[in-house]
């Protein structure tokens, strides 16, 4: 089970560089035919200097890609087959664009035990802020993870 | 370029063009997959995900959360998107047709700038929500007109 002690604790922090292409490979996966992301001009006709990232790119950064997320659960005590996504929140605080390196930091923000009709469950909060190599942050990630125990 | 929603001409209650996705495919979570790196086995194989109760594989709850982005920025450009939040209420498989509608449910003029909330979901061809989320656009009341 999660273990509450935990709650406040600072995870160690992740580098991730915004390639090209896995912006065109998330793209492709979920069928989103918007041209901004493949097409700088496209993009510019928005206002973009160059393909912005799609809504749900930074997933791929703080979660599976980078292997972020699997060093937070194991640091939290969690097995992985017991974890269930409850809610994803983006507040997004400034574009991001290809080649840029972002570096995540993520805090265990709320460690909560629920009784559901399931049964128990530990609901854990973790914040992620993305900063990039200017030190501006760029974006606030809020993941609900939830534990079946 | 896509044609983005006149949100200046928009009332609270009214409802965003509902986006309609093309059915699941197996084929599209082995990419996804590859994508994020989530290769956890209930998204790609079939007996592992009976192996964890499941009837077969299940789609990535991020995936369907993609669906939801892709349907925003197809309302709104996204150099607008300041917010974006998914509640995960059921899981996608193969097969299902997701579409993801929207409501209006703020808003608000501050200056020269447009902010609105809308709720939005993402529902199967059974009506059932996968997603229940809600974002938050804001944007230059002038420029509204040329975007």
């Amino acid at each position: 089970m999660a273990d509450k002690s935990k709650e406040g604790m600072k995870l160690p922090v992740t580098v991730f560089k915004v390639e090209r292409v896995k912006i065109r490979e998330l793209v492709e996966a979920i069928g989103d035919a918007n041209p901004i992301y493949v097409d700088a001009e496209a993009a510019a006709l928005e206002g973009h200097p160059d393909t912005p990232c799609p809504p749900t790119f930074f997933t791929l950064a703080f979660q599976e890609f980078t292997g972020h997320y699997f060093r937070v659960l194991e640091e939290l005590g969690i097995p992985l087959e017991r974890v269930l996504q409850g809610e994803e929140e983006y507040e997004y605080l400034r574009d991001v664009y290809p080649e840029e390196l972002l570096t995540l930091s993520t805090t265990v923000e709320n460690i909560t035990e629920k009784k559901t009709r399931s049964g128990l469950m530990d609901l854990v909060t973790l914040g992620t802020r993305f900063s990039n190599q200017s030190g501006e942050d760029v974006l606030l990630a809020r993941s609900l993870v939830i534990e079946r125990k | 370029m896509l044609q983005h929603v006149d949100f200046q001409e928009m009332e609270v209650g009214d409802s965003l063009p509902p986006v309609t996705k093309n059915p699941v495919t197996k084929v599209q979570l082995v990419r996804y997959a590859g994508a994020s790196g989530d290769f956890n086995p209930i998204h790609t194989d079939d007996a592992a995900a009976r192996q964890a109760g499941l009837n077969g594989v299940i789609a990535q709850g991020l995936l369907v959360m993609g669906f939801v982005g892709q349907a925003i920025t197809t309302w709104a450009p996204r150099r607008y998107l300041k917010r974006f939040k998914a509640r995960f209420t059921a899981v996608t498989q193969p097969g299902d047709v997701i579409t993801v509608d929207g409501k209006l449910a703020k808003k608000s003029v501050a200056g020269n700038k447009l902010t609105v909330v809308c709720d939005t979901q993402a529902r199967d061809q059974n009506g059932e929500v996968k997603i229940s989320g809600e974002f938050e656009v804001a944007m230059p009341l002038t420029s509204q007109s040329e975007t």
